[in-house]
């Protein structure tokens, strides 16, 4: 009997489809509506954004791993995503060495230093991104109208939707554009319907569940309106819907089990509206599910569930 | 339609049950050579009573146990004595074996005179289950003597007949409920009387509903006797899971199901222990699924403890495509194999060979931690993280983490986008633990 290719392995025997890779390139099917509206309202620059952090951030993996003599992981796709995820954050006219930056930030000091993929505390793309932020204030020079689509804004130095949370929204883009087709900061901040496609079918495909992004969106609605704030313009603007859906809900930096996880969206929910009217408003997101990031080790301790037929200490 | 008993976590694996479940049990070929092993069960191993050269009769007894916990083994075949030697079992652990060469004639068996079933004490059951050398039949082979020992502080009130068969694949007890009804509801109902139970619940996993209905035309006429139809999900026959669907009771880390008042038992248990008391015979033969992608004519064999695989695989057709696992027991708990030479121990309930299309054999990379293990545990552990701890040796914690309450059904391997064997981690770690415990 032909019985030469028999292996030995440990049981179970059968498995699922799902791989870390497969998960990655949901991520990116998942991204692809909001990629392909920011290119079609920032056209070359965009493609330019996408080009460099994606190229840089595979780059700085490949070399990474090359020289810590690990086993070079591009397949897993994660480089790929962590690039596309800070292109998306960016504004369409960055320099590109800032880019730069923010990947080798991303990719080489978050993730690679920290021990690959899987050890890192903090969410690659939201450090790297939020790193050049501090570092050289780009959101201040961000200038104008740079697609082909009519509407947005053609003046020079125009506020972002977000600058109208803190002064008012006196002159504010409206809901549906804000939903549709919007133009300001970053070059996902193009309508955040696209978004809620690709969150929808990442909840579809069970890469993520619903936990997070809804305590996140429920708690910044919410706590918008006892502060005064329009809660319905606070989770349509700015980089909400990128956070909760893609950010907040990486596997990697957020907690493993429900309970931790609705809390963890309550911080970030919290900081969110906090930083947005108290604080800055730019990068008032990215900041928040940093600081999210931060209790993951806390919260995965104090939410582990109970064993099965376990009973609690009187 | 109402919502089926069932637990928490679990996994739907795909579960092939159609290649063989049409199948009628058929008696498998005798060998030219059966290989008992002196231990197949749970326990202390048996001291032989049969040297080389001497006569055997089927059924005879050629392994005491010499403890408490153990089972007798007896000769599968009428025959010459051979050998005892040490050989291999389906762990590859070498135990020692009696090796018998079989006559060329097997006599049939004579059943012997009827006792009368509703007269039997619980003292007597369990003699007859303790000489009739019977072990747990779902693959853990744990003496039913000793299981149907409990402690006297903690009465039993409901037998449970696991006749869930989640292993995927496997249809050996769905035979066993349609062609052995009646024995099977007698052996349960001698297990009743073993521990002085009220009750026993047949609990039925929802894609054997003809076993449903066969079960039930024939339970009507006992009261004490209830047929349960479960949700299809792995793994529902877990004792713990099982007796949580049907009576909503927890057994607590670390405990038995007698600390809830339940006793589980396998169908092919009870059938056996049916067989014991009514025809005293021992337990010698099994009935094996014998299935797989790679077998050309999946079948229910009722094969004598001792048949090498291979000749189950030929009365099967032989192998098609490309063998990769042949497994022992089911897919997801069962023991790989690197040749066809394993024989058949009281335990196999099984042999399953999976083709090149359905093994994947992927690399174990990095914990993504996301969080899928933790959601498909059935005891609410966190297998990635008692992963992480064995990795580094820290054993205080993988405890904490829940290694200690694992039975080792898999889910989290099997949905683990990563290929992590949380298993064999967990059984290292389970080692460690007890080796540290003992000094």
């Amino acid at each position: 009997m032909a019985l030469d290719n028999l292996v030995i392995t440990p049981p179970p025997h059968l498995r699922s489809k799902e791989q870390t890779a497969v998960a990655m390139r949901d991520v990116l099917i998942a991204l692809a509506p909001i990629t392909i509206a920011a290119l079609v309202a920032f056209t070359y620059n965009a493609l330019f954004n996408i080009a460099v952090c994606v190229g840089s951030a595979m780059f700085f993996e490949l070399v990474a791993r090359k020289v810590r003599k690990k086993k070079v992981t591009l397949s897993d796709g994660s480089a790929a995503v962590t690039g596309l995820l800070l292109a998306l954050l960016l504004p369409p006219k960055i320099h590109w060495l800032n880019m730069i930056i923010a990947s080798f930030v991303a990719v080489v000091i978050v993730k690679e230093l920290m021990g690959g993929l899987g050890r890192n505390i903090f969410n690659p793309a939201l450090f790297g991104f939020v790193f050049i932020l501090i570092g050289s204030g780009f959101l201040a020079s961000w200038t104008g109208h740079l697609g082909f689509l009519p509407g947005g804004f053609d003046g020079v130095q125009a506020a972002t939707p977000v600058a109208y949370i803190k002064h008012g929204l006196e002159g504010a883009p409206s809901y549906a554009a804000l939903l549709f087709a919007n133009y300001g900061g970053a070059i996902s901040e193009v309508g955040c319907f696209w978004i809620l496609l690709g969150g929808a079918y990442l909840i579809y495909r069970k890469v993520i569940n619903w936990v997070i992004p809804v305590t996140i969106l429920a708690t910044v609605f919410i706590l918008a309106y006892i502060l005064g704030s329009d809660g319905l313009y606070q989770i349509l603007a700015g980089g909400v819907m990128l956070g909760a859906f893609f950010m907040a809900t990486d596997w990697v930096t957020s907690p493993m089990y429900r309970w931790g996880q609705a809390v963890f969206g309550l911080i970030i929910g919290i900081c969110i509206v906090l930083i947005r009217l108290y604080g800055g408003p730019s990068g008032a997101v990215a900041y928040s599910i940093l600081i999210g990031n931060a209790f993951v080790p806390l919260l995965d301790r104090a939410f582990k569930p109970r064993k099965f037929g376990e009973v609690v200490a009187a | 339609m109402a919502e089926l008993k069932t637990f928490q976590g679990g996994i739907h694996p795909p579960y092939n049950k159609e290649l063989a479940s049409g199948k009628a049990i058929k008696p498998a070929p005798i060998p030219s050579e059966v290989v008992i092993h002196l231990q197949q069960h749970v326990g202390a191993p048996c001291e032989p009573l049969v040297k080389e050269g001497d006569r055997v009769e089927v059924g005879q007894k050629i392994g005491e146990a010499q403890a408490f916990v153990s089972a007798p083994v007896h000769a599968s075949v009428s025959g010459v004595v051979k050998a005892i030697t040490e050989v291999p079992n389906f762990t590859g652990a070498k135990v020692r074996s009696v090796v018998i060469t079989p006559d060329a004639t097997q006599p049939e068996f004579q059943k012997k005179p009827g006792k009368d079933l509703e007269s039997l004490t619980a003292e007597e059951i369990r003699e007859i289950a303790k000489e009739a050398g019977l072990v747990g039949m779902g693959g853990a082979a744990f003496p039913t003597h000793v299981k149907i020992t409990p402690p006297s502080d903690k009465p039993i009130d409901t037998v449970i007949i696991n006749a869930c068969e989640c292993e995927p694949f496997l249809t050996c007890d769905h035979r066993l409920l349609l062609e052995r009804t009646d024995d099977l509801i007698a052996g349960a109902r001698l297990l009743k009387t073993a521990v002085g139970a009220s009750r026993v619940i047949i609990g039925v996993e929802a894609n054997k509903m003809d076993a449903v209905d066969a079960l039930r035309s024939r339970a009507s006429s006992y009261r004490d006797v209830e047929v349960e139809v479960l949700e299809v999900k792995y793994p529902e026959g877990a004792e713990k899971m099982l007796i949580f669907a049907l009576t909503g009771r927890k057994v607590p880390p670390g405990k038995l199901p007698s600390e809830v008042g339940c006793l589980v038992q396998n169908v092919g248990t009870a059938v056996a222990l049916y067989e014991a008391a009514a025809w005293g015979k021992p337990l010698y033969e099994r009935v094996v699924t014998v299935t797989g992608p790679g077998v050309r004519e999946p079948a229910n064999l009722l094969a004598r403890v001792g048949t090498p695989v291979s000749v189950l695989l030929e009365a099967c057709g032989g192998l098609v495509g490309n063998p990769v696992k042949l497994i022992m027991g089911g897919p997801m708990t069962g023991w790989t194999q690197p040749d066809a030479k394993t024989p058949v121990v009281k335990g196999t309930s099984g042999v399953v060979v999976l083709t090149s299309e359905m093994v994947d054999l992927g690399e174990e990379s990095e914990c993504v931690r996301c969080g899928k293990c933790v959601e498909v545990c059935p005891m609410f552990l966190s297998p990635n993280f008692i992963v992480q701890s064995t990795k580094r040796g820290q054993w205080d914690r993988a405890e904490m983490w829940g290694a200690l309450d694992c039975f080792e059904c898999g889910c989290c391997s099997y949905q683990c986008p990563a290929y992590i064997p949380h298993v064999q981690y967990v059984r290292k770690a389970k080692a460690e633990i007890a080796a540290r415990k003992k000094k």
